[in-house]
């Protein structure tokens, strides 16, 4: 374990805070900005017959005040409280609470589909860059390209059609999913599953080729090989184990890009998770919990940032802590 | 910079090309134009990639001369008919021809894509450039602004950021184009950085000249491997930004096709079981993101040679 490691921890992390709220002004203004009134979005059409409620209404959430003010109220609030207020709509849950029923079944998901990734790219990425040029490897190389490039919500609506419609075999939607029991349950997991997981093995596979081939080719490995060690021993033992490091970044660096496919992959199966969440309340003005969501995928963004730049000090002790 | 330093450095040798070697365009030689076209066209995949997109551009533009009906005339009693003679590729649910539709869609969908990267690489080349050429202040606001927007999910942005205005084609390119350049501008950044400390660089600066002529004399064509590159594979990404927002229709709205919305029109019918409304648009914007990934990488290749496919 390398010295002053806990320093360098603590440098990063006061870092995340200017990050943060600048995140967090950032989407507060933004949503400010957008046209539309939640108040008017909240009571429908209700609203039309009844101004001087929806003056009331207005009043009860703040929305009366200057943009600063409003601001400010929300940052203290969740500064010193910890509370990211209640939602306008959903039945005016509060917003810790909305987001911890979702929370589950997108990491759920995710999980799944990030691990069913990993498991089959790395063996592929390994074997692809062993045997360069052959066969398999320009099939996985094509693979890789046709999977990257796929549409998955289109691959989603097809696997709809083929799947659920044509031959009935599988929920279309997972409308009410939390109600079913477990063996049954799993037939939810499927088509969302083989949507999400696919870019992910696409993009994996490409990037274990390359690192292992990038390994492979490095004079450390020809000397073993030289030095009349089994080509195995070399390719596992060796080279493994330092193409196996990029990898650790690499899967950090999709955080972003999983956040976003959650987004548009439940709300084509009506998976109740926060991508779902996300994009109702955005449509629906419910500033209080975009807000909550933004934040706090930014900073899940950040901190898994953080924390892959840390793993890759601990396992790569060429990496130093002071530079850069 | 502080983030992801170890990253960057670890990425660095796969995605970001190292600068010295960036100089297919510089005066030195200029037969190195040629080889790295003769590079390109060893490349089958990136042959095949060009000859794609040159295809599905070529279509756009005689999209009034190869359509079949007007893409929005409506005709009733056609609602959800299958591919036939008439219809080559079925109708949608208002009798609309789906074959007219698809190559109006393409040439939205190509040039709400195109557009979107002029403006990304004009944002993400301005401001890359002015972080790494004069550091400091500069760099560290443009560059504290680029960290935020790229810890925010891209399409949560481009969902939020597209409510602010009435759906269309032009919010569509705003938006995309406005979300879409801190990758770019991290890149120049680096490459501006690099190219920076180099001795032609200050040599010029020496014999007097002042920052603008630099920069465009020297760092700016000597990025602009890495600029194409990148420009060429934000084409794709675009598509599917585009096409992504408009199926959740907050992008491209009818009456004006797009492959997105074509997609989602395309949904409304799948309980009927009208797969071509679903099939062919996706298959579009399936190839021509193909076509481009495989075209920007074949780019990559050519014009660096330390990152040649192996």
């Amino acid at each position: 374990m390398h010295a002053g490691i806990w320093a360098y921890l603590a440098r990063r992390a006061i870092f995340l805070v200017p990050l943060l709220l600048g995140l967090s002004l950032l989407m507060f203004l933004l949503i400010h900005a957008a046209p539309g009134d939640p108040v008017l979005a909240m009571m429908g059409e209700r609203a039309a017959s009844n101004p001087t409620y929806v003056e009331q209404t207005r009043k009860n959430l703040g929305l009366d005040k200057p943009l600063p003010v409003q601001y400010l109220y929300w940052l203290r609030r969740m500064v010193l409280h910890g509370d990211l207020g209640k939602a306008y709509t959903f039945n005016n849950k509060p917003v810790m609470t909305l987001i911890g029923e979702r929370f589950w079944s997108t990491v759920q998901l995710q999980a799944i589909a990030l691990f069913l990734g990993l498991a089959i790219a790395i063996p592929v990425g390994i074997i692809s860059a062993t045997r360069q040029y052959s066969t398999l490897d320009n099939t996985v190389t094509v693979g890789s390209f046709l999977g990257l490039a796929l549409p998955n919500f289109w691959l989603a609506l097809l696997l709809q059609i083929w799947l659920g419609v044509r031959l009935g075999w599988l929920p279309v939607v997972s409308g009410g999913v939390e109600k079913v029991g477990y063996p049954e349950r799993l037939k939810y997991f499927i088509m969302p599953v083989i949507v999400l997981a696919l870019p992910n093995i696409a993009y994996f596979a490409r990037f274990m080729r390359s690192s292992m081939l990038e390994v492979i080719n490095q004079d450390y490995v020809t000397v073993a090989r030289a030095k009349g060690l089994d080509k195995r021993v070399v390719l596992y033992r060796h080279a493994l184990r330092n193409a196996l490091i990029p990898m650790v970044t690499v899967v950090g660096l999709q955080l972003p890009r999983i956040l976003s496919g959650a987004v548009i992959i439940e709300q084509i199966f009506a998976w109740p998770g926060l991508g779902d969440l996300a994009y109702k309340s955005i449509s629906q003005r419910d500033y209080p919990v975009i807000l909550a969501i933004t934040l706090l995928s930014g900073a899940a963004v950040m901190v898994v940032n953080l924390l892959t730049d840390l793993v890759y000090v601990l396992v790569d002790p060429r990496v130093s802590l002071t530079s850069g | 910079m502080e983030t992801s330093a170890a990253t960057q450095r670890v990425l660095g040798s796969q995605s970001e090309a190292p600068a010295e070697s960036l100089s297919p365009f510089d005066g030195v030689g200029r037969h190195r134009k040629w080889a790295a076209l003769r590079r390109y066209s060893e490349n089958r995949l990136a042959v095949f990639g060009a000859v794609v997109i040159v295809l599905l551009y070529a279509l756009a533009l005689a999209a009034p001369w190869i359509s079949r009906y007007p893409y929005d005339q409506i005709q009733s009693g056609m609602r959800d008919k299958p591919p036939s003679a008439e219809h080559w590729l079925g109708t949608d649910r208002n009798g609309r021809d789906v074959y007219s539709r698809l190559i109006k869609g393409g040439q939205v969908s190509l040039a709400a894509g195109f557009a979107s990267v002029v403006i990304i690489m004009s944002v993400g080349v301005v401001l890359g450039a002015a972080a790494g050429f004069f550091g400091g202040v500069i760099d560290g606001f443009i560059m504290r602004f680029t960290d935020i927007l790229l810890s925010v999910p891209q399409l949560l942005l481009l969902i939020t950021a597209a409510s602010l205005f009435h759906p269309g084609l032009k919010t569509t390119v705003i938006v995309i184009g406005l979300t879409s350049w801190p990758g770019t501008a991290r890149l120049v950044r680096g490459q501006f950085l690099a190219l920076k400390g180099q001795e032609y660089v200050t040599a010029a600066r020496a014999i007097g000249a002042g920052p603008l002529r630099i920069i465009l004399a020297h760092l700016f064509p000597n990025s602009l491997a890495i600029i194409i590159v990148q420009a060429t594979l934000w084409l794709s990404f675009a598509i599917i930004l585009e096409t992504s927002l408009s199926y959740l229709g907050l992008g491209v709205v009818i009456p004006t096709p797009s492959w997105g919305n074509m997609l989602q029109d395309g949904q409304r019918e799948l309980i009927a079981g009208a797969w071509w409304l679903t099939l062919f648009p996706g298959l579009a914007i399936f190839l021509t993101v193909l076509a481009f990934n495989l075209m920007g990488d074949g780019l990559r290749d050519a014009l660096d040679p330390r990152h040649r496919r192996r």
